[in-house]
């Protein structure tokens, strides 16, 4: 005799349970990709700022530690979202609605934030590179346009569509739960961060940081109220 | 809150992915609900409950066990 549980939870149930854990897997790899591979490029960058030639022991090993550090990142991406997709098999309409949008915003983001990359967009001694999107400095004027407009009009088409058809009121409450805990952040922050800085205590308050500490805020709380 | 979602689920050898087709929400609003992590709204109670053919407070169990008032 099955007990409740087997009866109760497929294959494809309990591996979605564990989705949350996976993402976060994904996120943190990625993450960890990434800082990796700026690592390699400065200790490069550095290397050749020392006259360059040959690496010695020390750098070859480094480089190598570096090179496995990736690779097991990158193997560990490749199981995580090879799991995923074994249970994206019983996704609900809604689910392959919502799951849809997400892959679709991403790839317009990770589109939108590689744009640097490959466009000049220096201005006069403004930075360039991906960073630029998160900088201080100028950036073209055109590009400055189409990043508002797809912020400004794009983005809020697709976070009503994705509010009305796509999240059921679990994730609306994680959501609106989320979005407590970054208000809560920004009001308690804040204006502790500008008082702390007028008390000479702190570097200038960054418009730009607390904008990315609110969103972060608000997502890992979504996500966890989501998942967990 | 408690309640009897995973047992009546059970008897009709629906998934969790089947129940939340059933119901339009997603197999993590069903888990949630399941495991007494979220509370459905009102609308979503009649829902289950129009599903199951029971009535709300026989699928639900708030642990309410003062005398009423009125």
């Amino acid at each position: 005799m099955t007990n409740l549980k087997e009866r109760t939870m497929t294959d494809a149930d309990e591996m979605a349970n564990n989705n949350g854990r996976r993402m976060l897997w994904v996120i943190v790899s990625g993450l960890g990709i990434m800082m990796t591979a700026g690592a390699v490029a400065g200790y490069l960058a550095a290397h050749e700022a020392q006259g360059g030639g040959a690496l010695g022991t020390a750098g070859i090993v480094t480089l190598c530690v570096c090179a496995a550090i990736i690779t097991g990142l990158a193997f560990a991406i490749w199981r995580n979202v090879s799991k995923m997709k074994a249970s994206n098999e019983g996704l609900t309409r809604r689910e392959k609605l919502n799951r849809n949008m997400i892959y679709g915003f991403l790839l317009v983001g990770g589109a939108i934030g590689l744009l640097p990359a490959f466009y000049d967009t220096s201005v006069g001694n403004s930075d360039t590179g991906p960073a630029l999107i998160f900088a201080d400095s100028p950036m073209p004027p055109v590009m400055a346009l189409m990043l508002v407009f797809f912020w400004a009009v794009i983005m809020p088409i697709i976070a009503w569509f994705w509010h009305k058809r796509a999240i059921d009121e679990q994730e609306a409450s994680a959501y609106r739960e989320g979005g407590y805990y970054a208000a809560y952040a920004f009001l308690i922050g804040a204006p502790m961060w500008w008082i702390l800085w007028r008390g000479g205590f702190a570097p200038e308050p960054d418009g730009v940081a607390i904008f990315m500490l609110f969103a972060s805020i608000w997502t890992a709380v979504w996500l966890w109220k989501k998942y967990r | 809150m408690k309640n009897q979602l995973k047992v009546l689920r059970a008897m009709r050898s629906w998934s969790q992915a089947d129940l939340g087709e059933h119901l339009d929400v997603s197999r993590q609003a069903v888990n949630a609900i399941e495991t007494g992590k979220y509370d459905p709204s009102l609308p979503l109670a009649f829902k289950i409950s129009r599903l199951f053919a029971l009535p709300i407070e026989e699928i639900f169990d708030d642990e309410f066990e003062g005398a009423h008032n009125d």
